[in-house]
């Protein structure tokens, strides 16, 4: 995947990079606001890193150039201010998703991966399947290997959030941000139990388990793991 | 504008007080004119008459009696005495002279004084007219009465009444009026300065009062307060520009050593490296957690947290829905009235809530807890009982304090913040945070005001 970063801690900035190549993707590092919104504008990138607050230029001000060009390049913004308001302004201005420092490697690249993904499958359908597990966001329902699968609303909603995100990493705080739109941490292992209770729902009973833990990083779905 | 019914009532006060004060300033003062006019009119009639008595006294005394009846008779029809009043009779009650026939139906009062009605003719009208006057009785059984006509003076007395009455109504009119526009105008600038500081309170700081531009009392008070609410709002300005500074820098920091130090967990060989760089990673990320509570506090207690419209019974009641599955098989059960909405920051009474209900967790044990949400008058009460070992009196103010933890808690995990950061959200919200006993365990309860 061929990642922008723009972030004017230079040190922070090659740690990240040298992380995300590590896991095998291309970083162009951009340390501050107007190369990071002259690059950003060349293209050809597949996801973009910006940092809130760079010199020269703040990172929300290239979210709306970008914009207002016609890019529809996912965008993660990082922040080191509290995400409790400012997260509201970065999805405002164009951001795809929000991250505040500091953040763990495992978290972040989870995200870039699904906004990159995101990308790919835009038009979302009525029906999601994986393996032979589908789930009918019209009808509300979902069946496994044909057979009818009774879940809670909030269930559903997480069945549906995970399987958009067939075959990526999870976080926790994804789950939390996404299903339940919580933007802090619950100090307990509330989101396992969850999940372990979803598990029961679709896996139990079944050869092949879909829903899968990736120890310190969060959840996955998938027939693949 | 509308106003309230307190304002109303409280302008109606004014108006009745103020009237009510004019008519008595009004009623001491014309009253004090009255006695007084009335009395030297009084007393110049009866001063009149006691002359006139004086001078029949000395005429009877140097006239003999037919020249003495004479001049009665002379007085009684002299056109130049108006409203003189004579009348003499002689030892035997017979009628010498005089202008009336009364005198022997009169009583004299134990000065010698008389009042009574007599038809008078002036001209060729006559009329009853109110006499007063002396009845002398003269040396050989004469009696004669010297009488002044006092129908005038009652006259004026009772026009003067009358006026006084009037002028005493319309200033009760007037002073209603004027108090009714006075204690409104007090109260409208009452209640716009109080909707007004309503705002500011809940923490739009922008806001200033409304100066009317009468350059008045309250124009200056108002202008004054205005001044210190633009130094609040520099100040608090300040204030969340060094929290924002303060949070970057530190964040900054943070982030810098952190990923230092998965860096060299990520390429660490030696387990002992492997196993110290791991502590370092776990301890930053507490100190990233405790940091994080505190700017959350922090940024609570500026105010400067925008507000919106929450539904208080859909947030409960998906937050008891979040927590339900970590609690044993069935205990945690919920009361929650339905559509109470507040003016609130939701991520923040989120965060305040799952607090609540995260400590009931930790130290309620496998207690059942209840969450309760009721409206009691303009105010949302939202409750959260657990059934386990509870805060002793003396320890729950002190339990809202930032990192105090409680006895027997250091074995759990926490940051000691979460009812620090639950109080701050309170006062966010006009709210306040209540620790009671709920025999056994603890009843923490958030007062939120409604929204209607």
């Amino acid at each position: 995947m061929k990642i922008l970063l723009v972030e004017d801690d230079r040190r922070a900035s090659d740690y990240l990079t040298k992380g995300l190549r590590e896991l095998g993707h291309a970083v162009e590092q951009s340390f501050d606001g107007e190369t990071g919104r002259m690059t950003a504008l060349a293209g050809g990138f597949d996801v973009l890193i910006l940092d809130r607050m760079l010199p020269k230029l703040d990172g929300l001000e290239i979210v709306k150039a970008l914009r207002n060009a016609g890019s529809t390049v996912p965008i993660l913004i990082l922040s080191a201010l509290d995400e409790v308001d400012e997260r509201v302004q970065g999805l405002r201005a164009g951001g795809d998703d929000y991250l505040s420092k500091p953040y763990h490697l495992e978290e972040l690249a989870a995200r870039i991966d699904a906004l990159a993904r995101r990308q790919g499958d835009a038009a979302p359908s009525g029906r999601l399947k994986v393996a032979d597990l589908e789930l009918d966001t019209r009808a509300r329902k979902v069946t496994r290997a044909g057979r009818k699968i009774e879940l809670t609303a909030r269930e559903f909603q997480l069945l549906e959030f995970l399987m958009r995100h067939t075959g990526q990493v999870v976080t926790r705080t994804m789950i939390l941000e996404g299903v339940w739109d919580y933007h802090f941490d619950p100090k307990t292992n509330v989101i396992d139990v969850h999940i372990s209770r979803l598990r029961q729902a679709i896996d139990k009973g079944h050869d092949v388990q879909l829903l899968h833990t990736i120890r310190g990083a969060g959840y996955t779905l998938t027939d693949d793991p | 504008m509308r106003l309230r019914p307190f304002a109303r009532s409280s302008i109606a006060r004014v108006a009745v007080l103020h009237a009510l004060l004019l008519a008595a300033s009004m009623m001491a003062v014309l009253g004090v004119v009255y006695l007084w006019t009335a009395r030297i009119i009084a007393s110049e009639g009866d001063e009149l008459v006691s002359v006139e008595a004086q001078s029949i006294s000395a005429d009877f005394r140097e006239k003999d009696l037919d020249a003495f009846v004479t001049e009665v008779v002379d007085r009684a029809e002299d056109p130049w005495i108006r409203g003189g009043i004579y009348e003499m009779r002689g030892p035997r009650g017979d009628f010498l002279a005089g202008n009336v026939v009364v005198l022997p139906e009169l009583h004299a009062d134990r000065d010698g004084w008389v009042e009574f009605d007599v038809d008078v003719v002036h001209g060729e009208a006559s009329a009853p007219r109110r006499i007063r006057g002396r009845v002398l009785n003269l040396d050989g059984g004469f009696h004669v009465l010297v009488g002044h006509d006092v129908e005038d003076r009652l006259a004026f007395r009772a026009v003067m009444l009358r006026s006084l009455a009037w002028a005493l109504l319309m200033v009760i009119l007037f002073g209603a009026l004027g108090g009714w526009w006075l204690g409104r105008r007090i109260s409208q600038a009452a209640q716009s300065i109080t909707e007004s500081a309503g705002r500011i309170a809940r923490g739009d700081l922008g806001e200033r009062l409304p100066v009317s531009g009468s350059g008045d009392e309250i124009d200056a008070l108002v202008s004054r307060f205005n001044d210190l609410l633009g130094r609040v709002d520099t100040l608090t300005g300040t204030m969340r520009a060094v929290l924002d500074s303060t949070a970057h820098d530190l964040r900054g920091h943070l982030n810098r050593i952190r990923a230092a130090a998965q860096d060299a967990h990520h390429t660490a060989q030696d387990p002992a490296q492997v196993e110290s760089t791991g502590i370092v990673l776990a301890e930053i990320d507490r100190l990233s957690e405790t940091l994080q509570g505190l700017l959350r506090i922090a940024v609570a207690e500026s105010g400067t947290a925008p507000l919106d419209r929450v539904d208080l019974s859909q947030l409960a009641r998906d937050l008891v829905e979040f927590y339900e599955p970590v609690v044993c098989a069935d205990q945690l059960t919920s009361t929650l009235e339905p559509d109470l909405h507040v003016r609130g920051h939701r991520q923040l009474l989120t965060q305040a809530i799952s607090n609540l209900l995260d400590n009931a967790i930790k130290y309620g044990g496998t207690a059942p807890i209840r969450v309760v949400l009721t409206r009691d008058g303009t105010t949302a009460v939202l409750a959260v009982e657990d059934g386990g070992i509870g805060i002793p009196e003396d320890e729950r103010e002190l339990a809202v304090q930032r990192f105090r933890r409680l006895r027997g808690s250091s074995g759990l995990p926490g940051t000691g913040l979460g009812l620090s950061l639950v109080s701050a959200v309170a006062r966010l919200h006009q709210a306040t945070l209540k620790l009671e006993d709920a025999n056994p365990g603890l009843r923490a309860a958030l007062r939120i005001p409604l929204e209607p």
